[in-house]
This record gives structure tokens, sequence and C-alpha cells, in this order.
């Protein structure tokens, strides 16, 4: 339960940034600034784990900050970002099945389904309002980056699609129930192999073998002997 | 002692892969007899350790106090499936990468990664099964995604990458809402086990007070994830193309994980159950289990390539183990257990044999296959017989729990034992209209036969050996282990 008026507006207005930065996660073409959102998302989750751990005192919650801050603010981000000095496109621009105003649309409608769903389970579930908003929207979050996995066509924008879900998820457990750290720490594992492996893919979809292991070898993931 | 089991599990895949990987890209590291004969010995043990496991060990026993790892007698026996899967597909790798090699589809530089992924796929398997924690299973099922997706891809083909991509984004996107279900739990066990848990002994014994409306929810969420692994419609959509694009031995290995995500599933509905949430699961799996089945007939009526067809019937399978699990009675649990080890036989025999047309016709197409019965007798009989065990003929073993699973549905409801009979019929006459075309195609020149190596004919003749027999009797260990695993349910 969050007692202190301030840390509970602070973490309201971390929640309004959140969902901003879905937004445009779901809207943007350049593939740039759709690493760049990220990676202010991923910090302001960060920045939530924060005000909940001042307010809490649990050191786990100031381990899953520092986690977050350094794998999704700085280590996926500088790979995502190398990957684009190989790729031939810089920008997505065909979207398939929605638009970017429809997937706003959508959104919308998502969060209010969302929100309806777990008010009758609220109760049982959330000890208040504020956590009960930050489950919400963890949810919303992650059904936006499914969104995002389905109406994107290229596969690095679909790997940031894969990454919103991730940090949806990570709120949701910020907000319900706190997992242990070491689980949390394989959680981060297991994300950064699914995507680098998704990212290798990537590449090989629109290159001879050759060409592929050319890339690979600028990425410095293959070396020549 | 058990511990001992559990470091053989992890030590020895671990180590292969840094053999592996020190043996660098020349020489040895190249040579595919070399490197599969550590596979295989890999694969031979692990079958030996997990069946001294059922004979000496008192299950249900914990590893490291119990808290992450721990099996029991369902566990086991689903390791051990996995383990004589595994051991089957190592022994057809020899003859059958070699021959991919030789024609040019696989790279020989990159064998290691092959066997390598190979290898930590049945380690995280088998470490999924033997999880006591369902955050530690949820990990180590996306691994096995990781893992496949890495075998897939070895193919020199832009439409493997393009499997494997799909592969990992449906399976890896339902894992994450898989994940939001295991918060949910987590949070759930709270109220009723002090600090929490994620263990199914904790979980199971604490069933009894959580509340059955927030299970229910939870297992909403769950179901996503492990649906998704297990093949069930309508988050199948990764099966067929992932199985058509993965080598053949892949493929079979593959079978294990659908496997994975169906134990999972049948552990979460006996808590809910515990929970008094039988009811609202019990429909919820009758629904998935009729759509997938449906889904399956329908689409098997259309194929025209046999690797596919092989898919969409293991997704016809993961509904009928649904309709199963829901039912809940000994009966209908005990032959879907059963039902688990023969199918699993009878679909590898199906992909060894698909690989070897193959291998003779570089098509997976049907109209390709032309005077099989001549070029490759002993693959197109496995093919024949298969298919004849997998839509349940009598004295095959798929017929024996297909027959029990069913009886018991009639006794529950007439209406859904008649459309599931509809849309299995429709399966049926799928797979029979194929397979007559398959064999009815008209000879056209001469077409020389390919040699197939006698590595590739030993697993079809064990296959076919297992699934005779099982279909005339069931062992006295198999019938003791499947009436305890039933028992220890409580469903």
């Amino acid at each position: 339960m969050i007692n202190t008026g301030f840390r509970g507006d602070l973490i309201e207005v971390l929640f309004v940034l959140v969902l901003g930065t879905a937004a445009f996660i779901i809207t943007q073409r350049a593939l740039r600034s759709l690493f760049t959102i990220y990676t202010i998302q991923s910090v302001i989750l960060s920045a939530i784990a924060v005000v909940l751990f001042a307010e809490h005192r649990t050191l786990s919650l100031l381990f899953i900050a520092l986690l977050t801050l350094v794998i999704k603010g700085f280590v996926i981000p500088a790979f995502l970002r190398r990957t684009l000095v190989v790729l031939p496109t810089k920008r997505d621009i065909e979207f398939s099945y929605l638009t970017p105003a429809s997937s706003i649309l959508l959104s919308a409608v998502l969060l209010f389904i969302v929100y309806t769903s777990f008010s009758n389970v609220a109760q049982a579930l959330f000890s208040d309002r504020l956590f009960f908003l930050g489950g919400v929207i963890g949810v919303s979050l992650a059904l936006m980056g499914m969104m995002v996995i389905f109406s994107r066509k290229k596969v690095v924008s679909k790997i940031v699609g894969y990454l919103t879900m991730e940090n949806g998820v990570l709120l949701f457990g910020l907000f319900i129930a706190e997992m242990p750290f070491i689980i949390e720490v394989l959680i981060v594992i297991d994300l950064l192999m699914l995507i680098v492996l998704s990212t290798i893919m990537a590449f090989g979809i629109d290159s001879s073998i050759e060409a592929f292991h050319k890339k690979l070898t600028q990425l410095g993931l293959r070396f020549e002997d | 002692m058990q511990n001992l089991l559990l470091v053989i599990y992890v030590a020895l895949p671990l180590a292969l892969v840094g053999i592996f990987w020190a043996l660098g890209r020349h020489g040895l590291g190249q040579d595919n007899r070399f490197l599969n004969l550590f596979v295989v010995l890999q694969a031979a043990l692990f079958l030996g350790v997990t069946s001294w496991a059922f004979a000496a060990l008192k299950l249900p026993v914990g590893f490291l106090h119990g808290e992450y790892f721990y099996i029991d007698s369902l566990s086991l026996y689903e390791i051990l499936v996995t383990s004589i899967v595994f051991l089957l597909a190592a022994v057809y790798s020899r003859g059958y990468v070699s021959s991919l090699v030789d024609a040019g589809e696989l790279d020989s530089s990159i064998l290691r990664l092959f066997y390598g992924a190979f290898c930590l796929l049945e380690m995280v398997i088998i470490l999924a099964f033997a999880s006591n924690n369902l955050a530690l299973l949820w990990i180590f099922a996306e691994l096995s995604t990781l893992f496949s997706s890495a075998l897939i891809v070895t193919l020199k083909a832009r439409e493997n990458i393009i499997a494997a991509l799909k592969y990992v984004f449906v399976a890896s996107t339902a894992m994450l809402f898989s994940f939001i279900g295991i918060i949910i739990l987590f949070a759930m066990s709270r109220s009723v086990i002090t600090g929490g848990s994620l263990n199914w002994t904790s979980l199971f014994e604490a069933a009894h007070n959580m509340d059955p409306r927030l299970f229910f929810l939870a297992f909403s969420f769950l179901f996503l994830g492990f649906a998704a692994k297990a093949g069930v419609a309508p988050f199948h959509t990764w099966v067929p193309t992932a199985y058509v694009r993965a080598p053949s031995a892949v493929a079979v290995v593959s079978g294990t994980v659908l496997n994975l995500g169906l134990y999972a599933i049948l552990r979460l509905y006996a808590i809910g159950y515990a929970a008094g949430a039988g009811a609202d699961l019990r429909l919820f799996l009758f629904i998935f289990g009729l759509f997938s089945i449906a889904v399956a007939g329908f689409s098997m009526l259309k194929r025209t390539n046999t690797k596919k067809i092989i898919a969409f019937s293991g997704v016809e399978s993961a509904g009928l183990l649904l309709i199963a699990f829901g039912l809940g009675s000994a009966t209908a649990l005990y032959w879907a257990l059963f039902y688990v080890l023969g199918y699993s036989l009878v679909k590898s025999l199906l992909f060894f044999c698909a690989g070897i047309f193959h291998r003779q016709y570089q098509s997976n197409k049907y109209f390709a296959a032309r005077q099989a019965l001549k070029l490759q007798p002993l693959a197109s009989w496995g093919l024949i017989l298969g298919s004849a065990a997998a839509i349940g003929t009598p004295l095959l073993p798929v017929f024996l729990a297909k027959w029990n699973i069913l009886a018991a549905l009639g006794q529950v409801s007439a209406g859904m034992l008649a459309a599931t009979l509809f849309f299995l019929l429709l399966a049926v006459i799928g797979l029979a209209y194929y397979f007559i075309r398959l064999f009815g195609q008209e000879p056209e020149g001469e077409i020389k036969a390919f040699r197939t190596p006698a590595s590739m004919k030993l697993p079809i003749i064990v296959c076919l050996t297992i699934i005779l027999v099982l279909g005339l009797w069931v062992p006295g260990g198999l019938d003791n282990t499947l009436g305890r695993i039933v028992v220890s349910l409580g469903l």
C-alpha cells in the first residue's frame, strides 16, 4: 500500500508516461525512435520500482530497478541500435491488419476491457486502488505489445513489441506480487537470449547465406577464422 | 544418491556443448559421425538413468531440498517418454544429418551448433519436467523454444528462418501471458502459504483454501502459454509451419515440447480441481479440446504435405488429451497418459518415415512420391502403419486410448461425444485420403533409390515393434505407473 500522497501522485504520473510511450511504440515508424521510446519506457519502469522501494524498503525492488535499468535501459537498446548499422531499412512503414490510428483506438478498448475484468477481482488481488491501476496498465501494456507484434511487418519492430509486452508483465508483477529475485534474473537472461536469436534471424530473412554471415561478423556475433 | 540423477541431466549436456565448442570448426568439429556418437551416448545414458530411477527410487523425491526440483511418477514418466524419443532421434540423426550435409542442405560448419542445441533441448525439457517450481518450468519451457528454433534454423533456407521466427513469436508471446498467470497464482498463494510459493507440491497441498474464481483467472492466463506449447488451437499456428521446415529428427524431438505444454496444463488442472474450480476448468478444456480437433479435422482434409498432415494430427491429439483431462475420471486419465507414450512413438515413426521420403524425393509433397513402396518399402510401411495407428485402428496402441477416452466422454455428454466423433472422422478421412493419394501415384520414369542408412531404419523398426506390442499388451510396470499417477493427481 502506498501511504504517502506524493509518492502515489508520482506513480500515477509515471503510469501516464508509460501509456504515452506505448502509444508512441504503436505508431512510430522510424526504427531508431522506436528503440529510444523503448529505452525511455524501461527507465520509467525502473523509476516506478525505485519509488516502490522508497515506500516499502524491500531490497528486491531496488535490484529489479537496477536490473531493468542496466539490461533494458542500456544493454538491449545498445544491441538493437547496433543492428541498425547493418539493417537495409531504417523505417518500418508497412502495417498489417491495423493502421496506427485504429491501433490506438483498439488500445483504449483493451484498456477498458482489462479494467472492467480486473474490477471483479480487485479486492482479492490488489491492496489498494493504485496497485489495481498498476496491474491494469501492466496487462494493457502487454496487450499493446502483442498488437505491435501482429500489426508490424519488420521483425525488428516485432522484437520491440515483444519487449513492450515483457515490460507490461514486469509492471504487473511490481504491483501484484514481487517474484523471488532469482526468477527475475533468469527471466531477463531468457529475454536477452530470445532477443539476440530473433535479431540474428531477422538478418537472415533478407540476406543470402554469405551476406548473412558477413552481417553477423559486422555485429561481432561471428568470428572469421 | 538421487541428486546424482539431476547432476547427470545437467552436467552431461553442458560438458558436451563445451567439448563441441573446444573441437573448433575444423576436423572432428565437422565430423557428423563423431559428434553424433556423443549425442547418442547422452540420450542412451539419460534413458538408462531414468529407467534406473523408476526401478530404484522411492518416488516422489526432491532434489536440493525439493524447493526447485522434484520428481514424482508423472514427471518421471514424461522424462522417460522424452528420453526414448530423443534416443531414437539421436540414432536417426546419424544417417539423416549425413545425407543433409552431403546434399548441401546443412553446412558442416554448423554441425556443432546443431548437436549442441539438440543436447541442450533434451536437458531443458527434462529439467522442465523435473521442476517443482512453476516459474522454473516456465523458464525451461521458454528455453525449449529457443533451442528448438535454433535447430530449425540450421537448415540453409530462408523459409526455415521465417518458420523459426513464427515459432518464437507465437510461443513466446503466449508464454508472456502465462507469466501474468504465474504472478496472479503467486499473489494468491501468499494468502494460503506463508510467504507465497509456486511449488507444485505446496500449491497442491494448499489448493483447497484457494479462491476458485481467482484460480480460474490465473489458469486462463497460464493456459494461453502452455496451450501454445502444446499445439492447442487457436494457438497452434506455429506447429505446421515449424514442423514442415524442421529437419525430421528435429520435428521428432519437438514433439516432446508439445508433451511439456500438456503436462503443465494437467498439473494446473489438478490444482484447480482441488481448489474447487473443476467445473469451470472442465468446460474450458472441453471447448479448447473440441475446437482443436475440429481445426485439425478440417485442416487435414486438404493437405498436400506429409509433414504438415502429421503436424495437424498432433493438434488433434492435443485436443483429445485436453478432453480426457477435462473428464478427469481415473479411466480417462489412465488412457490419456497411455496415449502420451503411444502417440509420441507413432508421431516419431511418421516423422522418421517422412524424413526418408524427403531424402528420396527431395520434397514433402504427396505427388512427388512415386513408386514409394518399391523404392522405400520400410518407410512406406512405416507411414501406412503409423497413420493407421494415429487414426486409432484396432490392435494398435492409440486405439485403446481413444476408445476408452471416448467411452468415458459418452458417459458424460452424448452431444460432446457426437461432435468429437464427427471431427475425429474428418481427421481419419483426411489422413486416409492423403495416403491413398500418396501411394496411388503413377510411376514416371526410372527413379534412383536413396540408400537409406541402417541408422535411419533402426528407429523405425524399434518404433514399429513397440507400437505393435503396446497395441496388444500393456506391461505390468507401465500399468502400475499409470495407476499411481492417476491416484497422485487426486482428480
